[in-house]
């Protein structure tokens, strides 16, 4: 079969047919058209139908030559582009072409969700080093002071406070030191629960997240159906 | 059978990589449109299982042993899908037209008749392994998720209530899925020797951008109702007189080597076991804590902890490194579990320090896996 057989086949009118026309004249002659001018109209009308087919043949050979390089052929035979099968597996190629894109969604909306969480991470450790050091500050302040403290106490052993000035300076470190203690574990107190809290939020914001590009199950491609994230 | 020509001709396909799985795929659906809502969104990960399982299958074509175990493992891991004897048919069907597609003008009809009989006898194995389970497990188990306790930022440890009872062997894995993300199934290890109440424990890290890692720790509460596969895997304890154990466990890969040790701990005499738990950071020794009371209790258990980076309880550096360093290892039986990357480093460098391959264990999920 060639590649233009598929109007030769059927008896439709041809630029030759417009050409070699003729038509029974009518009794008396003054009732008809004068000869020329339809000869002249024809063969305009032949021009034009030269060009359609033209036109025709040479966007039947793009249509082919487009087919084949869909179908990955060089397969000269077109008989083959219109088998029963051929219809299949172009079906085929469109399917894997929509499963590649529902892929290429999934994946994306994957890695936003892993750059989402490894942001997160990074900010938690941050937070959590930072206060690891403030905590490391206290504590050393704290030994420091129980350090200076303890030394002072045995710097005075076996001599008990001799003047009632010195006891009242003791008990003015003493208290001194409790309300430190105190001060500071409340401050590292309320830190921690500030620490606590951000991550809470944290965890609400990452689960309203995940609910938001929640499906309903059953959701997803089925044939040409455009694809679902999930 | 042409045996030769099978193979050559599965090799001549098999270049056209993932054409061949989408292809496959695409047919089947377009043919049998109900099959698609078996399957996940995304078809990336199900295209690399079928391609290593058609890999597999058609290296040991020639080897009638190997190859029935391998369908009828197949063919009951695919219970759980709820895979029925009329899809083995469609398969076929989409299967043989999509070798016949790729192989082009080499297509014939003897090879043809060889590919469907080379299908339909791993379809019938995978059939009869599957009517055989069926007389003895369900299709799938449901799990009732009964605890759920985060561990560390990133590790929650879930406790799940089967049913029917799930009979399995420590250091196996099961498949999961969860109705928050229905099709996608993930291997986790069960972290406990068998209980007398059958409840099961894991460890489930996030990992990042991980649908069923984000849905185990985030949606998985109280009440929740997973779909457990049947138990799989072949790391095993396989203890030898005389010899000790070295357990390498990173991060989350402590819990078949936990599930192990809570076993040994239910024989007479348990040989000695130094296990060395790794993890990047201190806090990422979730189950630590839990570990040295056991240890306590079993003076036959050396547990130590190794941190990469910062402060650490035990031992500071990579942990294969610190492993190496600690000891000399080849008359030990190694059990390894935990990042990919890491077992095989571990298994590598055990094995050129001397340790025999045959005393080297780690997990291996085989082919269906990943």
């Amino acid at each position: 079969m060639t590649s233009d057989a598929w109007y030769d086949e059927q008896h439709r009118l041809t630029p030759d047919q417009l050409q070699t026309v003729s038509f029974p004249l009518t009794r008396w002659a003054r009732q008809g058209y004068e000869e020329e001018p339809v000869r002249a109209f024809l063969s305009e009308v032949q021009a034009e139908m030269v060009r359609l087919i033209n036109e025709r043949a040479s966007l039947w050979q793009e249509v082919q030559r487009l087919r084949r390089r869909i179908l990955g052929t060089t397969n000269g035979n077109d008989a083959v582009l219109f088998g029963k099968d051929d219809a299949h597996i172009h079906a085929v190629r469109i399917l894997s072409s929509a499963q590649r894109t529902a892929d290429r969604y999934v994946a994306d909306a994957q890695a936003y969700s892993g750059r989402l969480t490894e942001e997160a991470r990074v900010r938690r450790d941050e937070i959590m080093g930072q206060a690891q050091q403030h905590a490391d500050i206290l504590l050393t302040e704290a030994r420091t002071r129980a350090r200076a403290a303890a030394v002072a106490a045995m710097d005075n052993e076996g001599l008990p406070p001799q003047t009632d000035q010195e006891r009242r300076a003791v008990h003015a470190e003493l208290a001194y030191l409790r309300t430190f203690s105190e001060v500071y574990r409340q401050h590292l107190k309320i830190y921690t629960e500030d620490v606590l809290r951000t991550i809470e939020d944290w965890e609400g914001k990452e689960r309203a997240a995940a609910r938001d590009i929640e499906v309903p199950p059953g959701a997803g491609i089925r044939g040409h159906d455009s694809p679902g994230i999930r | 059978m042409d045996i030769a020509r099978l193979k050559s001709s599965f090799a001549r396909v098999a270049r056209h990589g993932d054409e061949v799985p989408l292809h496959f795929y695409s047919d089947l659906f377009l043919k049998h449109p109900e099959t698609r809502g078996m399957f996940p969104v995304s078809m990336q990960a199900q295209r690399a299982h079928l391609v290593a399982a058609l890999v597999t299958i058609v290296q040991s074509i020639d080897d009638q042993e190997s190859l029935t175990a391998i369908a009828a493992d197949l063919g009951r891991d695919h219970r759980k899908f709820g895979t029925l004897a009329e899809h083995y048919e469609a398969v076929g069907d989409s299967l043989v037209a999509t070798f016949a597609y790729f192989c082009g003008d080499a297509w014939d009809a003897a090879l043809e008749t060889d590919w469907k009989a080379a299908y339909e006898l791993i379809a019938s194995v995978m059939v009869t392994a599957a009517r055989e389970d069926e007389k003895h497990n369900p299709a799938y188990w449901t799990g009732t998720v009964v605890a759920r306790e985060r561990k560390a930022f990133d590790i929650s440890v879930l406790t799940v209530q089967p049913q029917p009872r799930l009979d399995y062997v420590p250091g196996q894995s099961v498949a999961i899925e969860s109705p928050a993300r229905p099709r996608l199934w993930r291997y986790y290890s069960m972290a406990n020797a068998p209980r007398a109440n059958g409840s099961l424990e894991f460890h489930i890290r996030l990992t990042d951008g991980g649908a069923v890692s984000m849905a185990l720790t985030t949606h998985a509460v109280s009440g929740t109702e997973l779909r457990i596969g049947p138990p799989v895997g072949n790391l095993r304890l396989d203890p030898a007189p005389g010899r000790e154990i070295l357990m390498v466990a990173g991060s989350t890969g402590l819990a078949p080597l936990k599930a192990m040790v809570e076993q040994l701990a239910t024989i007479a005499q348990p040989p000695a076991v130094h296990l060395f738990f790794g993890a990047r950071a201190a806090d990422g020794l979730y189950d630590l804590p839990g570990l040295e009371k056991f240890a306590a209790e079993h003076r036959w258990l050396t547990v130590v902890p190794v941190v990469s980076n910062g402060r650490s309880p035990g031992l500071t550096g990579s942990l294969t490194d610190t492993v190496m360093r600690s000891g000399t290892w080849s008359a030990h039986d190694a059990y390894i579990a935990g990042p990919t990357e890491m077992v095989q480093d571990s298994a590598a460098r055990l094995a050129a320090a001397g340790m025999p391959a045959a005393q080297i264990h780690v997990e291996d999920f085989g082919w269906s896996e990943q």
